[in-house]
C-alpha cells in the first residue's frame, strides 16, 4: 500500500476530489495547510502599511491505496490539480506498513 | 442476605429507567435517590455491626451529600455518602461500611464515602470549600437523626458567624475560574452541560448562595424566600428539567458518567427526547436550540448570583450610594445601572431603551433587577414607540456601543426588546446549524458578527492601526455596515431557500422602518445578498489571476462597498468558528481584498463604462458568429479571455482570434497577415501557447527578417495562450512579400523551439544612434511602477525608434527570467514610450525586491544603443 501525499492550490481541491471520485476514490484527508516553495511570498500595499504573505496558503490531501492504484491515483491528482502555472504544488509518495480498521479490526487492503 | 437487597436496588432500578426511557417518568431523579435511600434503611436495619456501634456507645448518622442529597440523582451519578459520628470513630465501622457499600461496588455503583466525627467535618468543610459545598447539599437518611441536626446546626453558626464573607468570596472565584477554564457551554459544539458556563453547576451555585444566606433546604424554597420571581422558578424548573433529561440519556447511551455532550451522541439523544425534523430543520437542531435556550437561563440566574455577591461583599460602603445619570428616571446603585422606580417607566416606556444607551455610552450594565424590569415592561413598548424617529436614532446608537467584553446588544435580546423592535430577528433565536463548522446559534451569532465589526474601531493608546482599524476608519456610514452585520443571516430563518438572498428580501422590509435612505437600503441589501462572495471566492478561485481580482471588482462595482464587504466578511467568519477563521483564510481573505481593491482603484479594468463596452463587444462577437460556432460555447470561450483583451480589441478581430485559436491545434502559434486599408502596414495577428520569451522571440524575428515594426500589443488570451498583435511596414521586398512573411513563420518556428536561434540578431542591434533632427537628445530612461497592479510589475520605456528596439528591450526582459504578459507599444515619430507589465519566469508572480528591479533596469538600459545628436558640429559651425 502507498500513502499519496499532496500539496496543492486551495481552489484546485474541488477538481481534484470530483476527479478521485470518478476513477473511485471517495475517502481522503484534507488540511487547510501554508507553505513556500518556488513559490515565493508577495506584499501588498494598503495605504502605505505593506501586508506580507510569507507563507502560501495550500491544501494538503492524504490519502492511502493499493500499490497497484498509486500511479493512476498520482496521474489523477497531477493532472487535476494542473493549472499549468508555478504553484501547483508536489505529490509525494510513500511506502504504508500497515493498516488497522479501528470498528472492525480489518487489516490491510481491506481496511482501505 | 445482602446481596437480595442489592438485587432488590437493581431490579428495581432497572425498572425505574425503563419507564423513564419509555417517557413515564417525569420525577426519575427523586424516585432513583429514594431507591437507593431505601436500600440504606434495609440494610441499616439488618446490620449488625450497626447496632453494635450504636450499643457500645457510637451512634451516628447515615447523611447523603451533593447531588444524591439534593435528590437530584442522575442514571451513572455518583452516591456520595457521608458516616458521621458524635465524637469518635469506632474501629467496627470497617465491618459496617463492607456491609453497606461493597455490594453496591459489586454492582458497579460508583459510591464514595467519608466517615468523620462532627469536629472533623466542620474543621474540613472550612479548610476545604469543595466539601463546604457538598454539606450545604446533605441530607439525613438514616441513623441517629440527632447527630445530623446537631452538626447542620453547629456547621450553619460556624458559617455565619466565622466564614460568610470568604464561602461567598470562594463562590464567586471558583464560578470565575469554572468559566474561564470551561468556557461559555452554550457556544461549543460539545457542550459540557454541568461544569460549563450556563451547565448545572450554576443552578448548583445559585442554590448554594441562597442555603448560605437563607437557611433554606430546597429548591422550592428559591421562591418562597424571593430569589426567584415566581415566573423565574418556573423556568428554572423547566430548564432544569430538559438539561436533566438530556443528561440522564447522555448516560444511559455512554454508559456510564458524563457531562460533555458529544457530538457523535447529539442526533441520537434528539431522537430519545422525541425530536422530529420539520421545515428543513433537523430534529437535533430544534433539541440543540431548545437545550440554549435552557442553558440561557441558568446563565441568567448565574449572573443573579454574581451581582449579589458583589454587590452585597464585594463592593465597599462609598459605591452603596445611588448616583444620578444624565437621564432622568436612571440611577447607578452599586455600579449597576438601574431605573429609580417603576413609575418612571409608566411615565415615559422610552427609558426601556434609553437604559441601554446609558448602559453602552458609560460602559456600566444593568442591574439584574433593571434586567427583569425591562422584561416585566415590555409591554409598553408599542409600535408608536419603535417607529418613533427618536427611538430609531436611539437603537442604532445602541447597536454602534456593542463589544464583545461588554454586551449590551446580548441584554437587549434576553429582555426581549431587540425582538420588539426587530420582530422578525425572533425567528433565528437559539436556531442551530447542525455541523462542526457553525459554533453559535444564528442569533448570537448575528450580534457576535455585529460586535466584531464595533471591534475594529481602533482602540486608544494602540501604536499602529490593523489593516481592520484602517478599512473601518474609511467606512463613512457604518450604521449601513453594522445593520448588515446584524441581519445578514436573518434569511436562515427560511431554510427552504439560499439564506442570503431570502435574507435580503426579509431584511428590506425591516430596513424601511428604520429610516434609512434609498441608497443604504441598496447598500444593506446588497452586502446581505453578497456576505459570501468573497471568502468563497477566496477559497474556491485562483486569486494569483488577475481574471479573478476583476471578476470580484466588477461584481461589488465600488469601493466603499467593497471595504464593508471585506469587514462583514472578516467578522462574519470570526464569529463562526475557529473552523471558518484561521491564519489560512485570513491570508486568502485578505489578499482577495487588497487586489480587488487595486483593480478598483485604478478603474481601467472594471468601471461600468469598461463593464458596458465589454458586454457591447461580447454581444458583437456573438451576433458574428452566430451562424458559424455554437453560443454556449462561444460564451465560454469569451468568459475565459482576458478582460484587457476583450477591451483594447475589436468585435471583427476576436473573431479572427478565435478563428486562429481554434486553427491552433498541436502547432506552437498560427498567425494572420492582413493589409491595411489604403497604407502600406501590416497587422499580423498570432495566437500562440504561452512559450516563455514568445513574445521577444517574435520581434526577434521580424527584426532578423527587416520587418519593421511599428505599434504592438500583446495579450494573455486565456489560461495558457497568448495573443500578440504586430503593426509591420510592408516588406521592403514588395514583389515576394509572400515569401518573406513565410521564411518569417519558419524562422520563429525554430526559435521557439531553440533559445539560441536569435543569437546572431542579438549582434545586429545597433549600439548607436545619431538622431536626425540635430536636437539635444534625450537619454534613455526606465520607470518602474511596482505599486498599481498587484500581478504586474509595470515597465515604461522611453527611448528613440531604432530598427530591433522592440526586440532589444524584451529579450533583455527574458534574459532575466521575466515573462511579458500585456504590452502596448507604439511609436510617435521617433520618441518612443514602451509599456511592458511582466512576472517573474519562475513564480508568476511580480518582481518583489528591490535588488530584482535594479537587475531588471540595469539589463534595458545596456542593451539600449547610445544617442547621439547627428552633425552637432556642422550645425555649431
Amino acid at each position: 500500500m502507498k500513502k499519496i501525499e499532496a500539496v496543492i492550490k486551495p481552489f484546485k481541491l474541488d477538481d481534484v476530489k470530483e476527479a478521485l471520485s470518478e476513477i473511485g476514490i471517495y475517502g481522503m484527508t484534507v488540511t487547510e495547510v501554508s507553505g513556500y516553495g518556488r513559490q515565493k511570498g508577495h506584499k501588498e500595499i494598503y495605504r502605505g502599511a505593506e501586508y506580507v504573505v510569507d507563507f502560501v496558503p495550500k491544501i494538503k490531501i492524504e490519502l492511502v491505496v493499493s500499490s497497484e492504484r498509486a500511479d493512476e491515483v498520482v496521474n489523477t491528482v497531477r493532472e487535476a490539480a494542473n493549472s499549468g502555472k508555478i504553484g501547483d504544488g508536489k505529490i509525494f509518495v510513500l511506502p504504508v506498513e500497515q493498516v488497522v480498521r479501528v470498528r472492525t479490526g480489518e487489516t490491510g487492503t481491506k481496511a482501505l | 442476605m445482602n446481596k437480595t437487597s442489592a438485587d432488590i436496588l437493581i431490579k428495581k432500578r432497572e425498572d425505574l429507567i425503563k419507564q423513564f426511557l419509555h417517557g413515564n417518568e417525569p420525577e426519575f431523579l427523586e424516585k432513583h435517590a429514594s431507591l437507593i435511600d431505601e436500600y440504606f434503611f434495609t440494610m441499616f436495619e439488618k446490620s449488625y455491626a450497626a447496632r453494635d456501634m450504636t450499643i457500645k456507645g457510637f451512634p451516628f448518622a447515615v447523611i447523603a451529600l451533593g447531588g444524591y442529597g439534593r435528590k437530584e440523582q442522575c442514571i451513572h451519578s455518583d452516591i456520595d455518602l457521608l458516616i458521621l459520628f458524635k465524637d469518635s470513630v469506632p474501629p467496627e465501622v470497617e465491618t459496617f461500611i463492607q456491609e453497606l457499600v461493597y455490594p453496591l461496588w459489586d454492582a458497579r455503583f460508583e459510591v464514595g464515602y467519608a466517615v468523620r466525627s462532627i469536629k472533623e467535618c466542620l474543621s474540613m468543610a472550612f479548610q476545604r470549600f469543595d466539601i463546604l459545598t457538598t454539606v450545604l447539599d446533605a441530607r439525613f437518611i438514616c441513623g441517629a437523626s440527632l447527630i445530623y441536626t446537631s452538626f447542620m446546626e453547629q456547621f450553619r453558626a460556624d458559617l455565619s458567624d466565622n466564614h460568610l464573607d470568604s464561602t461567598l468570596n470562594y463562590l464567586f472565584e471558583h464560578g470565575e475560574k469554572r468559566h474561564f477554564d470551561f468556557g461559555d457551554s452554550t457556544y461549543r459544539i460539545t457542550p459540557d452541560i454541568k461544569k460549563g458556563f450556563g451547565g448545572l453547576r450554576d443552578y448548583h451555585t445559585f442554590l448554594w448562595y441562597a442555603k448560605i444566606k437563607s437557611n433554606i433546604m430546597y429548591r422550592r424554597d428559591l421562591e418562597y424566600y424571593a430569589f426567584l420571581s415566581h415566573f423565574e422558578y418556573l423556568t428554572l424548573e423547566k430548564s432544569l428539567n430538559h438539561i436533566w433529561k438530556t443528561r440522564n440519556f447522555l448516560h444511559y447511551l455512554i454508559k456510564r458518567k458524563c457531562d460533555t455532550l458529544h457530538f457523535e451522541y447529539q442526533t441520537e439523544i434528539a431522537r430519545l427526547l422525541g425530536y422530529k425534523s420539520k421545515d428543513n430543520q433537523l430534529a437535533v437542531e430544534y433539541f440543540l436550540g431548545d437545550l440554549h435556550t435552557k442553558m440561557d437561563f441558568l446563565k441568567q440566574i448565574n449572573q443573579i448570583t454574581f451581582e449579589d455577591i458583589l454587590s452585597n461583599i464585594r463592593i465597599k460602603k462609598e459605591h452603596s450610594k445611588s448616583l444620578p445619570t444624565k437621564t432622568n428616571g436612571l440611577i447607578i446603585k452599586k455600579r449597576r445601572l438601574t431605573f429609580s422606580n417603576t413609575v418612571a417607566i409608566m411615565q415615559e416606556p422610552q427609558l426601556l431603551l434609553k437604559i441601554f444607551l446609558e448602559s453602552g455610552q458609560r460602559k456600566i450594565p444593568l442591574s439584574i433587577e433593571a434586567r427583569r424590569m425591562v422584561y416585566e415592561f415590555i409591554h409598553l413598548v408599542d409600535d408608536n414607540l419603535t417607529k418613533a424617529p427618536d427611538s430609531i436614532k436611539i437603537f442604532k446608537k445602541v447597536l454602534a456601543l456593542s463589544y464583545w467584553e461588554f454586551n449590551v446588544l446580548n441584554v437587549m435580546l434576553t429582555t426581549g426588546l431587540l425582538e420588539k423592535f426587530i420582530p422578525e430577528f425572533s425567528a433565528i433565536v437559539n436556531k442551530i446549524q447542525y455541523n462542526h463548522y457553525h459554533l453559535f446559534p444564528v442569533d448570537k451569532h448575528s450580534i457576535r458578527s455585529v460586535q466584531i465589526i464595533n471591534s475594529f474601531r481602533k482602540a486608544r493608546g494602540l501604536p499602529v492601526d490593523t489593516l481592520y482599524n484602517s478599512v473601518f476608519k474609511e467606512v463613512r456610514e457604518k450604521n449601513v455596515l453594522i445593520f448588515a452585520a446584524l441581519l445578514h443571516d436573518i434569511g436562515k430563518s427560511d431554510p427552504g431557500s439560499e439564506h442570503s438572498k431570502a435574507g435580503a428580501r426579509i431584511a428590506h422590509s425591516i430596513l424601511k422602518r428604520f429610516d434609512f435612505k434609498e441608497i443604504q437600503i441598496k447598500d444593506i441589501l446588497f452586502l446581505i445578498k453578497n456576505h459570501l462572495l468573497l471568502i468563497k471566492t477566496a477559497t474556491r478561485r485562483d486569486i494569483s489571476d488577475e481574471e479573478t481580482a476583476v471578476l470580484m471588482a466588477h461584481k461589488i462595482g465600488k469601493i466603499k462597498l467593497l471595504r464593508m464587504l471585506y469587514l462583514l466578511t472578516v467578522a462574519d467568519s470570526k464569529a463562526t468558528g475557529p473552523k471558518a477563521w484561521n491564519k489560512w483564510t485570513e491570508n486568502l481573505l485578505r489578499d482577495l481584498f487588497l487586489k480587488t481593491m487595486g483593480i478598483l482603484k485604478k478603474g481601467e479594468l472594471a468601471s461600468r463604462k469598461t463593464h458596458n463596452l465589454i458586454e457591447k463587444k461580447k454581444n458583437i462577437v456573438l451576433r458574428l458568429t452566430k451562424d458559424k460556432w455554437n453560443r454556449d460555447e462561444m460564451e465560454r470561450q469569451l468568459d475565459s479571455m482576458s478582460r484587457r483583451y476583450l477591451i483594447y480589441v475589436s468585435g471583427q478581430d476576436i473573431v479572427n482570434h478565435i478563428n486562429l485559436y481554434k486553427n491552433l491545434g498541436s502547432k506552437d502559434f498560427t498567425w494572420q497577415v492582413s493589409k491595411e486599408k489604403g497604407s502600406n502596414i501590416r497587422s499580423v495577428s498570432i495566437c500562440g501557447k504561452n512559450k516563455p520569451g514568445i513574445y521577444s522571440k517574435i520581434a526577434g524575428v521580424f527584426f532578423m527578417n527587416e520587418l519593421d515594426i511599428v505599434g504592438s500589443q500583446a495579450y494573455s488570451f486565456g489560461p495558457g495562450y497568448v495573443l500578440d498583435i504586430f503593426k509591420v511596414k510592408q516588406p521592403r521586398d514588395k514583389i515576394f512579400e509572400k515569401e518573406t512573411w513565410e521564411k518569417a513563420q519558419n524562422d520563429l518556428t525554430r526559435a521557439l523551439k531553440d533559445d539560441h536561434f536569435l543569437d546572431k540578431a542579438v549582434k545586429k542591434i545597433p549600439k548607436m544612434i545619431k538622431l536626425s533632427s540635430g536636437k539635444i537628445p534625450r537619454s534613455n530612461s526606465i520607470k518602474i511602477d511596482n505599486e498599481t497592479s498587484s500581478f504586474f510589475t509595470i515597465i515604461e520605456v522611453f527611448t528613440y525608434d531604432f530598427p530591433g528596439l522592440l526586440f532589444s528591450i524584451t529579450n533583455a526582459l527574458y534574459q532575466s527570467r521575466t515573462d511579458v504578459n500585456v504590452a502596448m507599444v507604439s511609436t510617435k515619430v521617433d520618441q518612443v514610450v514602451d509599456v511592458f507589465y511582466i512576472k517573474g519566469l519562475e513564480n508568476d508572480t511580480k518582481i518583489e525586491t528591490e535588488q530584482e528591479l535594479e537587475q531588471i533596469k540595469n539589463a534595458i538600459l545596456k542593451s539600449l544603443p547610445k544617442i547621439e545628436a547627428k552633425e552637432i558640429k556642422n550645425e555649431k559651425n
